[in-house]
């Protein structure tokens, strides 16, 4: 067996799987059964892609092992809501060669499968060793904001903590047993994370966001919570990855950016939507997302920014798609859908500010004539039963019309 | 008025864990909603809120988020006393 980790592996790393332990010889030993599989798969075909289960980080650690060393792309497949449905194929041609493809959260319709150099996957992590880092793992493993913690802990040599298919409540309980000192989340899973705590707390030394926009409350939460930690928020696109964090405490990022840029990322406004120029975002635009960046090497993010005084601050996406609880979803979509049930006259499908989950999608429906409430509650139910849970409205109401704007159209914004 | 709102707060947990399947445990002030003590996530608890904004006609959320673990301390962000829309 090969024992000799790569170099993005520091073999002094632990997993704390649930109530499983996992060090260095465990991962390997499930490297090599996975690299032995793999390489008798891509013989078989033209351009052998490995396939597995990413539902757990030490599954995860050695596939991208086994993949590197077998010189083959790996999938690694996600625990969504519907775990059967197909995939999608991206539009890049399948190329040989080591790369990681992931399953983008799709928010209506198939989910998607993106291709990531192994090399981008890992551009921004810094590979201090730290022995001592405790890292809660509160992402999907096979996501990208998953991958990233679970590299970062693998190169630091400390202790990952997860708990495979755990809730806030379930992971709050592991970060108490097992102390953890860094947790990356989305401010949806921060909130929760918080109420399922209590009064208790890990003794965290860093507390990051990222995946959707901070609101200034829950930042002063948590460095009142947390005062020992260091508390910072990432933006980032799904073009061109992770772009810049914000340290200051506060949310949004200091308006002088717009002109300074930071941290090697130009950013400007263009009829208030960011646009960024980042060298690390060259080679992610053949990624997913279908963004493109000018001849200047300009993209747009898609993210609409609001200035303030000094700040910057965000305000929503020029798309109308809002994050539920960290998903992008897009309420003109499952608009659409509702529409085109049959007991439906008309609908409007709103987005709803929410202090959990940040939005929650709502819906007023109007009933085709003669069909009953509860017919048209079943046939809705039936229609959005196939979107992941975040997409649904979760509120729905009966009306005998849509009121619509001064403009004719129907007024989507939910109250801010 | 605190009791009104605590069996507003059980009757739509109620209605969301019936709604999948599960059944609701007895609800008490100190029951926490994200704890363990409940069968819901974060979306039901998200969902809840909207519910209770739409029977009660308040958000007391309107400002940013305030902190609350169990039952009791969310009751007691709504005035069920005041006339509906008056904050």
């Amino acid at each position: 067996m090969s024992a000799v980790p790569p170099p993005w592996i520091d073999p002094g790393v632990r997993l704390i799987e649930a109530d499983t332990h996992l060090g260095w010889p465990d991962i390997a030993a499930a490297a090599d059964a996975l690299e032995a599989t793999f390489r008798r798969e891509s013989g078989m075909a033209t351009v052998g892609i490995a396939t597995v289960e990413g539902d757990r980080a030490s599954t995860v650690a050695a596939a991208l092992i086994a993949a590197e060393r077998a010189n083959v792309p790996l999938f690694l497949k996600r625990h969504g809501p519907n775990p059967g449905a197909p995939v999608a194929e991206d539009a890049t041609p399948a190329m040989p060669g080591f790369a990681v493809l992931l399953e983008t959260s799709g928010t209506t319709g198939a989910p998607k499968r993106a291709r990531h150099g192994f090399d981008r996957l890992r551009g921004r992590l810094r590979g201090a060793p730290d022995p001592d880092a405790r890292w809660l793992l509160t992402f999907e493993p096979a996501s990208f904001a998953g991958l990233q913690v679970i590299l970062t802990a693998l190169a630091s040599g400390g202790t990952l903590v997860s708990v495979p298919g755990g809730g806030a409540a379930e992971l709050a309980q592991a970060a108490l047993r097992h102390a953890v000192t860094h947790v990356s989340a989305t401010p949806s899973f921060w909130r929760a994370f918080l109420m399922a705590l209590g009064n208790a707390g890990p003794p965290l030394a860093s507390v990051t966001l990222g995946g959707e926009a901070v609101d200034q409350p829950l930042l002063d939460r948590l460095a009142a919570r947390f005062p020992g930690a260091k508390l910072r928020h990432i933006y980032a696109s799904t073009e061109a990855g992770a772009l810049f964090a914000v340290t200051d405490g506060r949310a949004g990022f200091p308006a002088s950016w717009l002109e300074t840029g930071v941290d090697g990322v130009a950013l400007r406004l263009c009829d208030g939507v960011l646009e960024v120029r980042s060298p690390r975002a060259m080679t992610g635009y053949a990624g997913p997302g279908g963004g493109a960046p000018d001849a200047d090497g300009w993209l747009s993010t898609g993210d609409v920014v609001e200035v303030r005084g000094d700040r910057a601050l965000f305000a929503g996406r020029l798309d109308g798609r809002v994050n539920v609880g960290g998903v992008k979803v897009s309420p003109e979509a499952v608009e659409q859908r509702l529409l085109g049930v049959p007991d439906v006259q008309d609908a409007l499908v709103r987005a709803a500010a929410n202090p959990i989950t940040g939005h929650i999608l709502t819906a007023t429906v109007v009933p085709a004539p003669g069909v009953t409430e509860a017919d048209v509650r079943a046939a809705v139910r039936e229609a959005i039963a196939d979107l992941p849970p975040a997409a649904r409205p979760r509120v729905i109401t009966l009306a005998d019309h849509i009121p619509l704007g001064s403009a004719g159209k129907k007024t989507r914004e939910g109250a801010a | 008025m605190t009791q009104t709102m605590l069996a507003l707060i059980a009757e739509e947990l109620a209605r969301i864990a019936a709604d999948k399947g599960e059944t609701l445990p007895p609800v008490g002030p100190d029951t926490r909603f994200l704890g363990g003590d409940l069968p819901i996530d974060s979306l039901d608890l998200a969902t809840l809120l909207v519910v209770l904004e739409q029977r009660t006609g308040q958000d007391p959320f309107r400002a940013g988020f305030i902190q609350f673990t169990t039952v009791g301390e969310l009751a007691a962000l709504y005035r069920l006393d005041a006339p509906t829309g008056a904050a």
